[in-house]
């Protein structure tokens, strides 16, 4: 593991050496990092990976191509020949991370946790018998009885947590397989729909607009086509392609489409759709490989998963010291080696919470299906309590946080800035629409859009309504859609005559409109696009409706205006209008956009619009909630670092009073370097920053700031980010959606993954998944984790408590030689039986306060299970239960006849079963029949002392600080069906199965059920008493050594 | 606040203020953390009024968290792998001398003590409350009369001699191998002894209850059953209680059970016969006495505490003519009204089986 990880590492640091700061370049060093990736993997593999990226395709031609693969691009391969390569290189899909194999994951839950100690258990239970019958042919088969039940319990608790672990895994894997795709494949001359997963080389495909890319394709034609490539490299532009070869890498030329990449749209003319060759499918397609690197990175242990072995650590402690010096003692005072041996036996039956490890599984299950109803689909059990332990969260920018989605944000018309609604229903839009400025403004922004809904929406709210047109359009067609009303039918009414495009050289759109006044012959020509270019084209500027020159007050106006909305890192359009005079444009003028018959200047300046991707309105609520739990947030975005600034103020992820390190430096005036960096508590780091820090600075980044924004990262610098923070003892999580970020959500200790954006490799790699997509999510996940952490801290206090009252009698009938208190299968019926679901309620309990106003548990401090848990558990209460167990053991052997005194030493004569006369304290004679059954209603009385008392311990550990009543004693009623599955069980095990021999239980006298009463009530008072010290003392030595 | 106390007590020890700067630095590292607490610990200060106690806890507090600081230094240390640590072992030598000698410490070890005295006062409390519940119960429970008689009825039967083992092997011409029986017989009818039982016991009338009315707490008187009522498995006549001829008495006594009284007129008897096999392996049995039962007078028994010379009646067995040198499995039997004797659990409830195996 730590081997691979080195290897990754190292790959960071060259692959980010030289991010540079363009645009165009920093994807290439994306691409150049990638590739260093494989180069790293593994000798054999880099030998097969080289061969992979040493492909030519992209720069043969279609011919080479046709014959290089057998096929033909208009008829495609046969089905036969497809057939054939099917079989041969196998199914279009990448292959899942090697599963551990059922069998070892089940034999691991044969012989993890506690099931070592019980199989010694039964293997000692069998040997004692072979010595027994060595000795005596017709020894009694009790130890082989015992064993055989020692081992069923393994076997069983062994089953129940495998089954368990499969049942979450199935959520997934069900989960996984909701999104069929299929491809469109020209196969025989024909075009057929099949599964994508049935591809294979040389097939011909057809991509529309919104498929995703099913295999990695060589494109053969395609007008206009973009793809999104962030699932392969981070960047959210956009990324033009075509069928020419351009560039000599093959991750850099145009003409090949990624396996898993969107392709976001293809324009119309001439045939819609983009043909392509299939050039690699499945795991040897661009992303199979990055998948396959991703299972490189191993999964660290959960830190749930760490504290349930530190907590076996002590109770199989516990368990092998008592056993074996009891060992020694039964061994120094005259016993004999098989009496010890099955001393031994006792000791470690008693001291083994047989039943907690299922218990735990099952809570945990609980709480994941809880968290899956909140949208948090966990896939690995323990992850559960990880998000609840979290300290650090890297989260994702895109989607997230944000919307995903351009929204108008804000307006600049009449020398004013208004703020639009971004919330997710923009229902809300309170800005003055009274302006004549508004009404120019608004048809340009409606006339001058090529976005389209598609068509049949009409019932879907209107930002739900799939459009087709690239963002900005897409945002403004919402904006105006909502706010003017059916904007299909104004376009319709202001006819559209002539229009150029979007282009780069250009920097604005143009159309010419007739307008819906009848009495208005004059053409509209509308114009948006850049800022700065549209402004240079305008004389005049419209002013509450009236147009005014444009002098150069205004124009300063227009660019403190246009500085702002850009320093809020949106995205600024300018728009402006024109009309024809109809003298010189008559209706029937043909406009030709080739020979721009018509004037681009002196235009009227209308107004300027920004927009922005927005945050979820749920995310800065969520964000302050994890900030008062101690979480910090970290965002991590290949986006602009301004605009990720922005989003950072905005959701709080940089709180609204604190400054960077540039903050203080423009405000006082002074140069960055002269700034005190203790100053400054939120840092905003570039990627181009971060690849020159040693893992000492970013340690000291990570440390001295409390709020941090990664932006223009590369995903491999994510890996480094993750490992900080790991530095820090913190327990990280980490949302991504890309392929790319499939190695840092393993190597977190929680990856989670976005459901609705996330690629299946994300999902793959993470250990939960967001439904959602929705960073709020997070927040009820942790507190759930959270929570789930404190009640398990109760169910394990709960389940130790008895393991003294099961182990005393063992330990006194060593020492002090009494009949046995309780046999070793009544202890497994405790265990396993009366105790289960009560620990399992505890589940349920409510927070005590609340536990997102503390800080994230210490990894290393904050135990699950510490010393004054196990101390206050095993001394206090489960002293008292010891004791209270006892008086009802005496009672029955007073009763009977035996009063304690004669008891004593007693041992070797009652267990003798050739004395059949053996004399109580009345001088009554016993047979060993009868004094074996009084033995077992000992045993049976001992059980029911335990059980009374165990259901004040279930009361009791409802709270650790406040007081039942303040909890409230009724509000968790799983609490009360635990505490009546407890007096059924024991109802039925003594009345029931009374009869029953084998089972040791007995019909006790009704009476005997009360007479630990009074120890239960003193175990309730005792507790009430230590909770109220530490509510009245908090801090103070009772509070240290008494609050678990 | 902490910070305040630091400084104040830092010259105390050099190497402690060393600790403190590292300290300090890992405040640092818990990011959160330092802020929250101060303002924790002001609050509290405004809200206990007595500053000076609140300073104390304070101080104690502090030990503590230095305590563990230091704890944590030596694991560090003890894990440090990477660091080249020359003076390591030095180091690791000024803490444990600083752990022995810094008079700060010695306050953890009154802290221990502290422990100590807090859980002796607990245990010896809940033993104060075992203690009070046991005299409580004994105090409803009569010496003289068990509450409960059910799981000890009916009555039990056990054999005589006993010698860890209910076959008796043994060969008539090797005194060895029987006298060991004799042993068992003589030592167990001592107290039978007519002489004891004439000074002890008093005659009392057969065929009815011998019952005692009066206080509880009573000395109750014994019904005699003397050595001699048993024959020739006496003893007194064949010294060897016939293991010599290769006719072994055995003796049955049924287990005493307080309150237990048979059948009125109708005396539980005794009857023996082959387990299994053939009935004629034994072909006679002598009981002793003659009646082979057990006499009512012998009932009902008042327990130890005020029966103290209560001496449970015997019924002899004298197997006269048993086939040799095989085992011979035999079961005998209580018969009466109210008496149990086919429990299938318990083999002694009623009835007593073991093996003659008699050799010649």
């Amino acid at each position: 593991m730590g081997k691979k990880t080195l290897e990754i590492y190292s790959v960071e640091l060259n692959g980010t050496k030289d991010v540079e700061q363009t645009d165009k370049q920093d994807g290439k060093e994306r691409y150049r990092g990638l590739k260093n990736c494989f180069h790293s993997k593994k000798d054999h593999h880099t030998e097969k990976l080289k061969k992979e990226l040493d492909l030519d395709d992209h720069k043969l031609s279609i011919e080479e191509l046709e014959k290089k693969y057998g096929t033909n691009i208009i008829t495609g391969l046969s089905s036969t020949q497809a057939a054939e390569l099917l079989a041969q290189n196998g199914p279009n899909a990448l292959t899942p991370p090697k599963e551990t194999p059922e069998i070892i994951k089940f034999l691991k839950q044969m012989v993890g946790g506690f099931s070592i100690l019980l199989w010694i258990g039964a293997i000692l239970c069998w040997i004692a018998y072979g010595i027994q019958y060595s000795m005596n042919k017709s020894s009694s088969l009790d130890d082989v009885y015992l064993g055989c039940v020692l081992a069923l319990v393994v076997i069983l608790t062994g089953i129940f947590a495998y089954y368990q672990e499969a049942k979450s895994t199935n959520i997934m894997s069900t989960f996984n397989k909701m999104i069929p795709q299929q491809a469109f494949v020209i196969r025989d001359s024909e075009k057929k729909t099949i599964p994508a997963e049935q591809l294979v080389v040389g097939d011909i495909v057809e991509i529309k607009g919104g498929d995703r890319v099913p295999a990695d394709i060589r494109l053969l034609s395609a007008q206009g086509c973009k793809v999104d490539n962030s699932s392969l490299t981070g960047e959210s532009e956009p990324q033009a392609r075509s069928s020419e070869f351009t560039h000599d890498s093959l991750l850099e030329t145009k003409n090949i489409a990624f396996y898993s990449t969107t392709c976001l749209e293809v324009s119309t003319s001439p045939v819609g759709t983009a043909t392509g060759m299939v050039i690699n499918t499945g795991d040897r397609t661009i992303i199979g490989q990055i998948a396959s690197l991703a299972s490189g990175v191993g999964n660290e242990k959960t830190p749930i998963a760490i504290e349930i072995e530190h907590f076996v650590h002590i109770v199989a402690g516990v368990a092998v010291s008592i056993g074996i010096l009891f060992f020694i003692i039964a061994v120094s005072l005259k016993y004999q080696v098989l009496d010890a041996i099955i001393f031994l036996i006792g000791i470690i039956v008693a001291n083994v919470p047989e039943g907690l490890l299922a218990t735990v599984t099952v809570t945990l299950s609980l709480t994941a299906k809880r968290m899956a109803k909140k949208n948090c689909l966990v896939k690995n059990l323990e992850a559960v309590e990880t998000l609840g332990s979290t300290s650090i969260i890297c989260s994702d920018k895109t989607g997230t946080l944000t919307q995903n989605r351009m929204t108008v944000a804000h307006l600049w018309f009449d020398n004013q800035i208004f703020i639009a609604d971004t919330s997710e229903d923009h229902s809300n839009q309170v800005f003055d629409q009274s302006s004549g400025t508004w009404a120019s403004l608004s048809k340009i922004i409606t006339l001058c859009n090529r976005a389209e809904f598609k068509p049949g929406q009409e019932s879907v709210p209107i930002m739900k309504r799939i459009v087709v047109g690239d963002a900005s359009e897409t945002a403004l067609l919402k904006f105006s859609e909502v706010i003017l009303g059916d904007v299909m039918e104004i376009r319709k009414r202001n006819h559209k005559v002539a229009e150029i495009p979007f282009n780069s050289t250009n920097k604005f759109q143009l159309s010419i409109h007739k307008t819906d006044d009848p009495n208005d012959k004059r053409f509209l020509m509308v114009m948006k696009g850049a800022p700065e270019r549209i402004l240079e084209k305008c004389s005049t500027i419209m002013v509450n409706g009236q147009e005014q020159p444009l002098d150069k007050s205004t124009a300063e106006a227009f660019h403190t205006a246009y500085m702002e909305l850009g320093g809020l890192g949106e995205r600024v359009l300018g728009f402006c209008h024109l009309y024809l005079p109809a003298d010189e444009f008559p209706e029937t003028y043909t406009f030709d956009v080739d020979a721009m018959n018509f004037p681009t200047s002196n235009l009227c300046f209308v107004g300027l619009l920004s927009m922005i991707d927005p945050p979820r309105s749920t995310v800065p609520d969520a964000v302050t909630k994890c900030r008062s739990a101690g979480i910090k947030v970290i965002m991590v975005t290949g986006d602009h670092p301004i605009t990720a600034k922005a989003i950072a103020k905005s959701v709080g992820i940089i709180s609204a009073n604190s400054e960077t390190v540039e903050d203080i430096a423009k405000r006082l005036h002074i140069a960055v370097e002269q700034v005190n960096k203790r100053d400054a508590k939120a840092a905003v780091v570039t990627g181009a920053e971060l690849k020159d820090m040693s893992p000492e600075q970013l340690d000291e980044l990570l440390t001295n700031y409390s709020e941090i924004v990664f932006a223009r990262t590369s995903p491999q610098q994510k890996l480094i980010i993750v490992e900080g923070c790991q530095r820090q003892n913190a327990v990280v999580a980490v949302t991504g959606d890309g392929v790319n970020d499939s190695p840092a959500l393993k190597k977190a200790d929680i990856g989670i993954a976005m459901g609705i954006a996330g690629s299946d490799a994300a999902k793959n790699a993470a250990d939960m998944v967001l439904l959602d997509d929705n960073f709020a999510s997070i927040v009820t996940g942790v507190e759930e984790g959270r929570l789930i952490f404190d009640n398990l801290k109760k169910t394990i206090a709960y389940t130790l408590t008895k393991n003294i009252a099961e182990l005393c009698p063992f330990l006194i009938y060593i020492i002090v030689g009494l009949p046995l208190p309780i046999g070793t299968i009544t202890i497994l019926f405790i265990d396993l039986g009366t105790d289960i679901i009560p620990s399992i309620a505890l589940a349920y309990e409510k927070a005590e306060s609340d536990i997102m106003n503390r800080k994230p548990r210490h990894k290393k401090k904050d135990r699950l299970v510490n010393e004054q848990l196990a101390i206050y558990s095993y001394l206090h209460i489960g002293l008292i239960q010891a004791v209270g167990g006892f008086v009802v053991y005496f009672t029955v052997y007073a009763q009977e006849g035996f009063k304690p005194s004669i008891l004593i030493n007693l041992r070797v004569e009652w267990e003798d079963s050739n004395v059949n006369d053996l004399e109580d304290s009345y001088g009554q004679q016993w047979t060993w029949y009868q004094r074996k059954y009084l033995e077992w209603t000992g045993y049976t009385a001992f059980f029911v002392g335990i059980m009374v008392q165990q259901i004040a311990d279930l009361i009791i550990r409802k709270t650790r600080r406040n007081s039942i009543f303040q909890q409230g004693l009724f509000r968790n009623k799983v609490i009360w069906v635990g505490i009546a599955s407890q007096i059924i069980i024991a109802l039925i095990l003594s009345y029931g199965l009374g009869s029953i021999t084998a089972l040791n239980f007995t019909m006790l006298r009704p009476q005997y059920w009360f007479v630990a009463v009074p120890y239960a009530i003193l175990i309730w008072v005792y507790d009430e008493v230590r909770k109220l010290f530490i509510r009245l003392y908090p801090g103070s030595w009772w509070e240290k050594n008494m609050y678990y | 606040m902490r910070r305040q106390l630091r400084s104040r007590r830092a010259p105390a020890s050099p190497y402690g203020y060393r600790y403190r700067l590292d300290d300090q630095d890992e405040v640092n590292q818990n990011y959160l953390a330092d802020e929250e607490e101060e303002a924790e610990e002001e609050a509290r200060v405004m809200v206990v009024p007595d500053l000076e106690e609140e300073e104390e806890e304070e101080e104690e507090e502090e030990e503590e968290e230095e305590e563990e600081e230091i704890e944590e230094e030596e694991k560090e240390e003890e894990k440090g792998q990477g660091q080249p640590t020359g003076n390591a072992w030095w180091q690791k030598w000024q803490i444990v001398n600083e752990y022995l000698w810094d008079p700060e410490k010695r306050m953890s070890l009154a802290r221990t003590g502290l422990i100590l005295v807090i859980y002796f006062f607990f245990y010896a409390s809940l033993a104060a409350v075992i203690t009070l519940c046991m005299y409580t119960l004994f105090l409803t429970i009569s010496p003289y009369m068990p509450p409960f008689t059910e799981r000890v009825k009916p009555p039990g039967v056990m054999i005589r001699p006993f010698a860890h083992s209910l076959n008796f092997n043994f060969n008539v011409s090797e005194p060895d191998t029987w006298q060991h029986y004799v042993i068992s017989l003589n030592g167990f009818l001592q107290g039978y002894n007519d002489s004891l039982q004439e000074e002890m016991n008093v005659d009392c009338p057969p065929g009815q209850y011998f019952i005692q009315d009066g206080d509880e707490d009573e000395d109750k008187k014994a019904c005699q059953f003397k050595r001699s009522f048993l024959k020739n498995c006496s003893g007194l006549e064949d010294p060897t209680f016939g293991y010599s001829t290769g006719q072994p008495c055995i003796l049955l006594k049924m287990n005493r059970i307080v309150g237990f009284r048979p059948e009125l007129g109708d005396p539980v008897k005794v009857s023996c016969k082959v387990q299994r096999g053939d009935e004629n392996d034994i072909r006679s049995i002598n009981y002793y006495p003659e009646s082979a039962s057990f006499d009512l007078r012998y009932y009902p028994y008042y327990g130890k505490l005020t029966h103290v010379n209560y001496t449970s009646p015997l019924v002899a067995m004298h197997f006269t003519d048993v086939v040799k040198n095989q085992a011979v499995p035999v079961q005998c039997q209580l018969k009466g009204k109210g008496i149990i004797n086919d429990v299938i659990n318990d083999r002694f409830v009623g009835r007593v089986i073991f093996t003659l195996n008699i050799e010649t």
